[in-house]
């Protein structure tokens, strides 16, 4: 199983492919190598023919039978073809049994078979040359060329000395990387499994930055932290709801059981169903209050976005809340100096404003003021709601926007505690901003930036 | 008497319904599954019906789709679960129908289903009477007898509405909904301060209520005849 898979693996057949090509370039390179030194060697043995013919040729007739003896002669090798014929054809002198049959004469060097006159040293292709002298003998020089076949064998031999170690050497590097890349997708594959069954805490393992693998397995990690916050935040939440779902759910149960045993009348029966389904309620506030606040964080832009007159609803929510703000002895009151319009939901917006006129007027002790302004700043526009309530620490400022945060101080006051995540994630919908000052006094802005065109 | 459809694949729900109903004089027919409700729609010719938005073998927007397009108006109530309000059923609402979102107090289905019943005529007159009240639609004027009632903007809006809907019980829900334009629950009991100050200018000392709060439910602007 672990062969097959290895066999297969894209990296051993990439150092297989690699070890290929590798072997058919130096093959390639010694046949060249080869071509040229054989072309060499041919062509310097033919002007050395050439030369000593046409020395031999000038001599004087009479000196040339001593000149081909001598030319044989200083031959140690062996290598040397030489021959003097008489226009009949018979051997004047020279090693030379006869002249060539193939060789044509008066031509260029050429390659043909040599006839000795030593049988027993066989007959060799030689390059050879042949020419008819003035006095009409003919003369032919000649030169063995086993020499450059000799050239050819040692090339071979270092081709193929070459060649194995290099072709070993691939497959051993590609199987090495082949296996190390399986060792580190099977340490992942482990880890993985791991975070799969549930271990959040997992992480990839990874070396030195610079390395592709580790820079993935970075990545990776990086995504595994923003997901592990965010799974234990949603499991925070999870708590917290379970809390403050737990709190009425209990009341209502207490109220229930009670009433069971103690309630006499009907009245006083309906008076314990009254608290219980009370009780319920508040259950279900919660819960809408969550979907809601789902809903909205998981809705994107949406297309239905559109222009929105803000000085005319802050004038209804104005209009909306003044009877109650005067119930509780609160002043109310508008400051909208222009007309101001931004992009966005209607409704939400409309929501998430009048949650924090909501907010300010139920912090806010009797006699106080709430204001709501709309307001122009640098390229922004500003909806400002203010109060003279106690409004919210410093240290509270990002504490509010968590889920169902309850300041100390307001523990009493009924509510869900969900109104600012609402408002928040309305804002943050819009890519608009909000901002809490730090108390006393109680101050909110939502700071819309104008939408640039195009 | 009123002969109401009930959709709902839930057996104990659907009891429930069907019990509160009946005590209230409607009579009341049960179907388990969109196909059969669809038949029963069809043959029995309902005043009204209350379909659950998720049914075995046909969606509920489903059933009242086909029956729309048969020409058949029947007004229909839409049981939705929590959080699965989309535009498809805002919709209805705009269409003279209504839904009601899971899980709802029984006295608000009650509330809505008799609006559905009792559509308000879509009179073209200037003026709405009930009892000694009386709105003048144009001069955006209220008078009681010979009182003069003076109202702001939205106090009049609201008893525009519960006008037209006279002897009906309109629930909190229903008037922010209608008169407040509000898509969501506000916080603080928006409706009962606004109506507090609306029965304090309808009903004058010494006067008559007309105005009456129904405990746990919600309002009723009663002719008084």
């Amino acid at each position: 199983m672990l062969d097959v898979q290895f066999i297969r693996s894209n990296t051993f057949r990439w150092a297989l492919a690699v070890a290929a090509v590798l072997a058919a370039l130096v093959i390639g390179l010694f046949g060249f190598i080869y071509w040229k030194i054989d072309d060499y060697l041919i062509t310097r043995s033919d002007r050395m023919i050439l030369v000593q013919v046409d020395f031999i040729a000038l001599l004087p007739p009479e000196q040339r039978i001593t000149a081909v003896e001598d030319h044989l002669k200083e031959d140690s090798r062996g290598v040397q073809f030489a021959g003097l014929f008489d226009p009949k054809g018979g051997r004047l002198a020279g090693n030379l049994e006869r002249v060539p049959e193939q060789l044509r004469i008066d031509d260029p060097a050429q390659s043909v078979q040599a006839k000795r006159i030593r049988r027993d040293l066989g007959d060799p292709v030689i390059r050879a040359i042949g020419r008819h002298l003035s006095n009409g003998d003919t003369l032919v020089v000649g030169r063995n060329v086993d020499e450059t076949s000799e050239i050819s064998h040692v090339v071979g031999e270092a081709l193929a000395l070459g060649l194995l170690p290099a072709f070993c050497l691939c497959l051993i590097g590609g199987a090495w990387l082949s296996l190390r890349g399986q060792k580190r997708v099977d340490e992942v594959n482990q880890r993985v499994q791991r975070i799969i069954a549930g271990n959040l805490r997992e992480r990839l393992p990874h070396r030195d930055v610079d390395e592709p693998f580790s820079r993935l397995a970075v990545i990776v990690n990086g995504m595994l932290d923003e997901m592990e916050a965010m799974i234990n935040a949603l499991s925070g939440v999870g708590n917290d709801i379970a809390h403050d779902l737990r709190t009425p759910l209990t009341r209502a149960r207490l109220v229930l059981e009670r009433g069971r045993t103690n309630a006499g009348t009907l009245e006083q029966l309906q008076q314990i169903a009254d608290k219980a389904i009370a009780g319920i309620d508040q259950a279900l506030a919660i819960i809408t209050a969550l979907l809601r606040l789902a809903e909205i964080e998981n809705s994107r832009r949406s297309a239905a976005f559109g222009s929105v007159a803000l000085h005319e609803m802050l004038r209804e929510i104005c209009d909306v809340y003044e009877p109650i703000a005067e119930d509780k002895q609160i002043k109310l009151c508008a400051q909208i100096a222009e007309k101001l319009e931004v992009r966005g939901d209607r409704d939400l917006l409309f929501e998430a404003i009048a949650n924090l006129v909501d907010n300010a007027i139920k912090f806010t002790p009797a006699g106080g003021n709430v204001e709501i302004a709309l307001a122009r700043s640098d390229k922004e526009t500003v909806v400002r709601v203010s109060d003279t309530g106690p409004g919210i620490g410093q240290q509270e400022t990002e504490a509010v926007l968590r889920r169902f945060y309850r300041s100390d101080k307001i523990r009493n006051t009924p509510g869900v505690g969900l109104g600012l995540n609402l408002v928040s994630a309305i804002v943050k919908l819009h890519d608009f901003r909000l901002l809490i000052h730090p108390g006393p006094g109680g101050r909110m802005e939502i700071i819309c930036p104008d939408v640039r065109r195009g | 008497m009123a002969k109401i459809l009930l959709i709902e694949d839930d057996g104990e729900t659907a009891e429930e319904i069907t019990a509160e109903l009946s005590d209230r004089g409607f009579e009341v027919e049960w179907s388990s599954n969109g196909v059969d409700g669809l038949d029963k729609a069809r043959s029995l010719r309902p005043d009204a019906m209350i379909v659950d938005r998720l049914l075995p073998g046909m969606d509920g927007l489903t059933v009242i789709e086909a029956l729309r397009k048969e020409q058949v108006r029947t007004p229909v109530l839409v049981l939705s679960a929590l959080g699965a309000v989309d535009d498809r059923v805002r919709g209805l609402r705009m269409g003279g129908d209504d839904y009601l979102t899971k899980p709802f107090a029984v006295v608000e289905l009650i509330a809505r289903i008799e609006a559905l019943l009792r559509r308000p005529v879509d009179n073209r007159e200037t003026t709405l009477r009930v009892g000694p009240v009386e709105l003048d639609l144009i001069q955006r004027t209220a008078t009681r007898g010979d009182r003069t009632i003076d109202l702001l903007p939205r106090e009049f809006r609201l008893l525009e509405y519960m006008m037209r809907r006279s002897d009906q019980l309109l629930t909190r829900a229903m008037l922010l909904e209608e008169v407040w334009n509000y898509k969501f629950v506000p916080a603080t009991n928006l409706v009962d301060v606004h109506m507090g100050r609306l029965r304090h200018k309808v009903d004058g000392p010494g006067e008559p209520a007309m105005i009456h709060n129904v405990r746990g439910a919600g309002f009723i602007l009663r002719s008084l005849s």
